[in-house]
């Protein structure tokens, strides 16, 4: 076979890459090996790319929450939407009406903000007092890990203190959610461990300080409301 | 498989979301991450075949989406929108990859007036048997150069039409149909070369259980 026909060949299939072959080409196609080949090998390309495109890929859902973050931060979002979307979990968590998830500042959430505060203070051009994105570009502390680690641990003691005597459903609720929470808190911490220098998962272990810090708010709220 | 989400945001639709977002509407802004983010990470990830860095360019392409939703008038479908900026992040990040590890793009494209397929002379025999590994594509893809890439995931992985590539892309829709056909033929080349090194490691292999026979 020519290798002018060869030539047209391939030009009509960089015209028409998704076929259909042009009656031409087929012909060609018929006669020449070396074309033949080529048709089947891009075929079978297509055809595993096809497959692989059908294989569904999730997100994980601390991408949301990452975003929702730094949407927050930029004021992009009108209002918090923390009074939408955490009040959602939380309420799943302790299947209780939302007024106590939003019933202020609680200790736990106040201190990391005055912790990151206090070290953003020594970073230029921050001005945000919470982490804001998950970001592998983003620097993250090293040090203020470990002291927010133990602030909850202190935190925690405090909020078993303040459970109302008898309320089993709340204290088992809490308890399980902070083995939840904890599990977590020990994956991160292990892979910080791991790769001390990397930024990915040091966000990671703050966004998990973070639910844990909330939980225990909210369990204070809770309690609170309930010795009323 | 879809885990439970801590939060739904149900019912509210496309243009609805867009419009209250515009108003910055909190939950319009999840309901618009929730409709697109699938697509959005999935292209990311075919990119770059990387978890953390598809994470990054997800989150990167949606904040830059929020940023300017204010300034989308619905002349164009907002899911175009929203992928050509998701692609034109994830080529930035990659041109300055290439850049940061000296570019080697230029030495694989192949020749643009290259004519005829490539032959393999004296080699054993190529052909891809009609079937391809799916994880020697996804090595190959990596291989590609970032605008071959592009496409080939676009159009052969992700499923879209060459209209809309050419769309995401600022091109022509024969622009697209070349560059498609470029990366699949590159594809091929870097498939075949993968052949040709198992079959010489087993070739290898094979001569060293029989040396160590005698």
């Amino acid at each position: 076979m020519s290798p002018t026909q060869c030539a047209q060949f391939e030009r009509m299939l960089e015209e028409q890459p998704d076929g259909p072959l042009a009656a031409e080409a087929t012909a060609h196609m018929e006669g020449c090996t070396d074309c033949r080949m080529l048709w089947s090998d891009l075929e079978a390309i297509r055809t595993t790319a096809m497959e692989w495109g059908g294989q569904d890929v999730e997100p994980p859902e601390y991408l949301w929450i990452a975003l929702r973050r730094q949407l927050e931060f930029e004021g992009l979002i009108r209002g918090s939407i923390r009074e939408g979307s955490q009040r959602g979990w939380v309420s799943a968590w302790f299947g209780a009406a939302p007024r106590w998830a939003l019933a202020g500042a609680s200790i736990s959430l106040l201190l990391i903000a005055a912790m990151l505060a206090g070290y953003q203070k020594n970073e230029p051009n921050t001005a945000a007092l919470l982490p804001t994105r998950m970001s592998i570009s983003a620097a993250r502390p090293k040090l203020v890990a470990a002291d927010l680690g133990k602030a909850l641990d202190g935190d925690l003691k405090q909020v078993f203190d303040s459970l109302p005597e008898g309320n089993t459903v709340l204290t088992s609720s809490l308890r399980e959610n902070l083995g939840i929470v904890d599990n977590l808190i020990a994956v991160c911490e292990k892979s910080v461990r791991e790769q001390p220098d990397d930024p990915v998962a040091r966000d990671y272990l703050y966004g998990a300080y973070e639910q844990k810090a909330v939980l225990l708010a909210t369990a204070m709220d809770r309690s609170a409301l309930e010795g009323q | 498989m879809a885990r439970t989400r801590p939060t739904e945001v149900h019912e509210l639709g496309e243009a609805e979301a867009i419009r209250r977002a515009q108003q910055g509407d909190a939950e319009a802004f999840e309901r618009i991450y929730r409709l697109h983010n699938r697509r959005v990470y999935a292209l990311c990830l075919r990119m770059v075949g990387n978890t953390a860095e598809a994470e990054d360019l997800t989150q990167e392409a949606f904040l830059q989406l929020f940023r300017k939703i204010a300034t989308f008038r619905g002349e164009s479908a907002f899911s175009t929108w929203l992928h050509r900026l998701a692609v034109n992040v994830v080529l930035m990040r990659l041109r300055k990859k290439t850049l940061a590890e000296t570019s080697l793009d230029e030495v694989t494209e192949p020749d643009e007036d290259a004519g005829g397929p490539r032959k393999d002379i004296g080699g054993p025999d190529l052909r891809l048997s009609g079937s391809v590994d799916r994880v020697n594509l996804e090595r190959a893809v990596e291989q590609l150069p970032p605008g071959y890439r592009s496409v080939f995931v676009l159009h052969d992985v992700q499923g879209y039409e060459h209209n809309e590539i050419a769309t995401i892309m600022n091109c022509s829709i024969g622009n697209s149909k070349s560059q498609l056909h470029k990366a699949r033929m590159r594809l091929r080349e870097l498939l075949q070369e993968f052949a040709r090194d198992r079959a010489r490691e087993e070739r290898q292999a094979a001569k060293g259980s029989s040396g160590s026979g005698h």
